[in-house]
């Protein structure tokens, strides 16, 4: 044991004017009396045991010196070499990723992470430092460098467990930023080691604590909605991501009420499938459920949400003097109904989408349209030939579009503006334009600027695509073109002030780059003003739910995991704070027994 | 100091001496001798020279030899009292209720002093009292003298209680030496002792001068509460307020236990030691009313008839 601060000894003078106090104190009151005689009798008795009663008599000053002396010895600060999980520099990466929520350690494995790292906290020497980073799909340090205890205290209970996958990536070149590789700097990765390959590019001295027993998970990882002439049906794939084959129950209800549940017998490794049909097509939400599971320790995956989105109705104005491929194409879409039209109609009715095939019209405010070849919207300067596809920029209308086989006679320029941008481009100019408009004259175009019947692209498999695609980001089918189903922490395209209540009841509103805040596995619902719709965030993720724990990961150039320590680093482990606790309660004893009256110099009533 | 009405009570009563002690005078006291007063004592064999009146002639009809009957011969008694006066008769707590009057204590053994006093000299008996500072009241007999008691023992009052302002340990008698001289010039009879016996030197050889002159020692030994059951705790310096001693005393329950159990040995030793001398002892009181120590408590300890 040694001391930090030994000139706190010079306090041990106080002792004298605590000695000096109590002497004046015992100064006793006089007190007549008839005769001494018996007294002295008394005293005479009580010689035998008189070291006990000069031990009582001074029994409040001994309390009292043993307080000073504590506190002393705690101003002293004095410490012991204890074995520890870190000393010197450090650096320790939390695995906050999603399996980490896997509860095969009690309570879970990230509580039995963060109890490691309390561990290592409670043993940083007096010169020791620490650097924390909680490492999830955003890898951030919580605090820096610092010997401060309660300050990582502090930011390891403000750690949470996240629903993405850890990006070790990352977390490893935020920790080099931090001083990790340096012979000093000792990095502990606290981790289960599940999908974190990347580690053994951490360099340096490292040590790898494995958190985790067991790699039991059954997850929902598929959840489907379909729209059949029977009403809907659902389809629910569950993954046994374990080593145990499992019999689990999973049960599939809709908007809150029970429609089916099935006992399922999920191999090890493998997946069961299970559909359900008639249900009622106006439900909108749809969500399963491991009800019952063996072997399943993680409970993000153990429910899959969908929004019923093939009960809403899009109303197509098509204007045409006769097209059977583009007619035919936006016949087979689910809940669009199309009005198909030779002339501009009189009367003044709101479409959710006008598909103008070579023909011309005035648009109504806020229109979406989808403009097919010769179009009076947008001005044109002069005919290409050149057709040969260049590129195709991403975009919801191109995806899953394969344009390479597709021949166009030729198509007219477009004197397109700003925000109507090219999406598939030949060598002539753009073939296909979409854009949202600022003003208020359109709301969202696509521009396909030929003829359809001067090209094969009705013929090709890119066609219905296309048109099914364009047809989805023109006129979404809940008013607003957002997936029915995202992963945690996906930001969702919305207007500004748009209103999002969570899954929790708590309500949100969208700033300028949309809806961030889907870190809640559930249904958001949403209010634009105009459109109201809802979406899903399902956990979904194949890599997280695979929680089989890797011990024996290799974490940086040597395997070093906590079976094995290369060497075992000591810490000065400071305990001037017991010593502290015990002047105090040596203190109250000394104020109690006071208080019962030793010294008390009255006569009784 | 004393009620006419409980004056009057204490004519009934007799101070009960249970031995017989000559005196010079006739009184209504039972003498040793035998004499010739009504009351039979015995026979003996007729020898030349008595008094043939005297022979019992019933005795001599029936068995033909001469006897002589003996009767008590009734003498009167000489009552000592002894009143200590010593200063630790007149200690009192400083701060108690009573601080600034006469000691409560040094109260109750004047006045059962006086009463003691009084039955004897409504007893026609002879009474002498004195106090440890040599004050001396009598021989007085009669009731007559009865206000000169009472006036003696206010004056002892008052000249003790300007004594006790300046105290001098050193020129007080012990209560042996007290007791050794009184015992000097003591005509034999029954002595009563008023005292807390709280005396350094003891009581022993008083006792047996006491003893020695023929004197019965009956003891009323007075102590005050404050001396049966102390209520000062504390970190105390006592002072013993004759002789000036200091005692450093830590007083706590069990120190205070601890002297109860030493007081009431003590008194029983000094009860012991009078009754050994064929005495009487009764430990008093002195918060006790003079009507509850003198018609209830005494008369149940025999000491009043």
């Amino acid at each position: 044991m040694n001391l930090l601060n030994p000139l706190a000894f010079l306090f041990a003078l106080l002792a004298v004017p605590i000695v000096l106090l109590y002497l004046l104190r015992l100064q006793r009151r006089e007190q007549s009396v008839s005769s001494t005689l018996l007294w002295r009798q008394v005293t005479m008795d009580r010689e035998a045991n008189m070291l006990w009663q000069r031990l009582r008599r001074n029994l409040l000053l001994f309390l009292q010196l043993a307080t000073l002396a504590f506190f002393i010895f705690a101003l002293a600060r004095p410490y012991v070499n204890l074995p520890g999980a870190v000393s010197g520099r450090s650096i320790v990466l939390l695995d906050a990723s999603a399996s980490m929520q896997a509860t095969d350690v009690k309570p879970s494995r990230f509580e039995a992470a963060r109890a490691h790292v309390r561990n290592a906290i409670n043993s940083l020497g007096v010169n020791d430092r620490m650097t924390l980073i909680v490492v999830d799909g955003a890898p951030r340090a919580l605090s820096t460098l610092t010997g401060d205890k309660s300050q990582l205290f502090d930011a390891l209970e403000s750690a949470r467990p996240s629903l993405d996958a850890a990006d070790w990536s990352a977390a490893i070149a935020l920790a080099v930023a931090t001083g990790a590789g340096n012979d000093d700097t000792t990095t502990l990765v606290v981790s289960d080691g599940a999908n974190a390959d990347d580690l053994r590019l951490l360099t340096g001295k490292a040590r790898f604590i494995p958190i985790g027993s067991s790699g039991d998970n059954i997850a929902i990882s598929t959840l489907t909605l379909r729209r059949t002439v029977r009403g809907l049906s659902a389809f629910v794939r569950v993954t046994n991501h374990g080593a145990r084959d499992d019999r689990v129950l999973v049960s599939l209800r809709a908007d809150g009420a029970l429609v089916d549940a099935r006992t399922l017998d999920v191999p090890a490794g493998k997946s069961a499938e299970w559909t359900i049909g008639n249900i009622n097509p106006n439900v909108t939400h749809v969500y399963a459920e491991i009800d019952e599971a063996k072997h399943n320790a993680l409970d993000l995956d153990d429910v899959a949400h969908a929004i019923n989105a093939t009960n809403t109705t899009r109303r197509a104005l098509l204007l045409t003097r006769g097209n059977r491929f583009l007619e035919q194409a936006l016949a087979t879409l689910p809940g669009l109904r199309v009005t198909r039209a030779v002339t501009a109609p009189l009367g003044v009715q709101n479409y959710d989408l006008y598909v103008l095939d070579s023909m011309t019209m005035p648009l109504p405010a806020q229109a979406n349209a989808l403009l097919i070849g010769a179009q009076s919207v947008f001005t044109t300067s002069e005919v290409f030939s050149n057709t040969a596809y260049v590129r195709t920029e991403s975009h919801p209308i191109a995806r899953n579009v394969d344009w390479r086989n597709v021949n166009v006679l030729d198509a007219r320029r477009v004197n397109a503006p700003d925000w109507l941008r090219p999406v598939i481009e030949s060598q002539g100019g753009p073939l296909v334009l979409a854009g949202e408009s600022p003003d208020e004259a359109l709301q969202r175009v696509v521009v396909i600027p030929f003829d359809l019947r001067r090209s094969d692209l009705p013929l090709q498999i890119a066609f219905p695509i296309l048109i099914a695609n364009s047809v989805e980001w023109l006129a979404p089918a809940q008013g607003l073109n957002v997936p029915l189903s995202v992963k945690p922490g996906e930001v969702m395209p919305m207007p500004e002030n748009t209103r999002v209540t969570l899954p929790s009841g708590e309500e949100v509103i969208a700033g300028r780059r949309g809806f961030a805040q889907t870190n809640q596995v559930g249904v958001y619902a949403f209010d634009t003003g105009r459109a109201q719709g809802a979406f899903a965030v399902n956990f979904n993720n194949t890599s997280e739910s695979r929680i089989a724990p890797n011990p024996d990961l290799q974490v940086g150039n040597a395997d070093a995991t906590s079976a094995q320590p290369a060497a075992v680093p000591t810490s000065q482990r400071e305990f001037w704070h017991w010593l502290a606790v015990l002047a105090l309660i040596l203190l109250i004893v000394e104020w109690w027994i006071y208080q019962q009256g030793v010294p008390t110099f009255q006569r009784k009533a | 100091m004393l009620s006419e009405a409980f004056l009057q009570s204490l004519r009934t009563l007799r101070l009960n001496a249970p031995r017989r002690r000559i005196g010079t005078l006739t009184g209504e006291r039972r003498s040793m001798k035998r004499g010739r007063s009504v009351e039979f004592a015995d026979y003996r064999n007729y020898t030349p020279g008595d008094d043939p009146r005297r022979v019992d002639w019933n005795i001599y009809a029936r068995l033909e030899r001469p006897y002589i009957k003996l009767f008590e011969d009734e003498e009167d008694l000489t009552t000592h009292i002894l009143l200590d006066d010593s200063p630790s008769m007149f200690w009192q707590p400083e701060d108690g209720p009573d601080a600034g009057h006469l000691a409560q204590k040094w109260m109750c053994a004047a006045q059962l002093a006086v009463v003691l006093g009084y039955i004897t000299l409504a007893s026609g008996d002879k009474i002498v009292l004195e106090t440890s500072s040599f004050q001396r009241f009598g021989p007085k007999r009669g009731v007559a003298s009865a206000a000169a008691l009472i006036a003696f023992v206010e004056r002892v009052s008052a000249t003790d209680k300007r004594n006790l302002r300046s105290p001098n340990p050193g020129g007080r008698p012990s209560l042996n030496a007290w007791l050794k001289r009184y015992a000097l010039d003591a005509r034999p009879g029954l002595c009563i002792l008023i005292s807390d016996m709280l005396d350094e030197g003891g009581y022993a050889e008083g006792f047996n001068a006491l003893g020695n002159s023929r004197l019965d020692v009956n003891l009323l030994h007075t102590l005050s509460p404050d001396e049966l059951d102390p209520q000062f705790t504390g970190d105390l310096r006592l002072k013993d307020v004759e002789t000036t001693h200091l005692q450093d005393m830590s007083l706590d329950d069990a120190v205070i236990n601890q002297y109860r159990q030493r007081l009431v040995a003590w008194s029983e030793e000094i009860a012991a030691n009078v009754r050994r001398r064929g005495g009487r002892y009764h430990l008093t009181d002195t918060s006790l009313s003079l009507e509850e120590i003198v018609l209830k408590d005494l008369r149940r300890a025999e000491w009043l008839i």
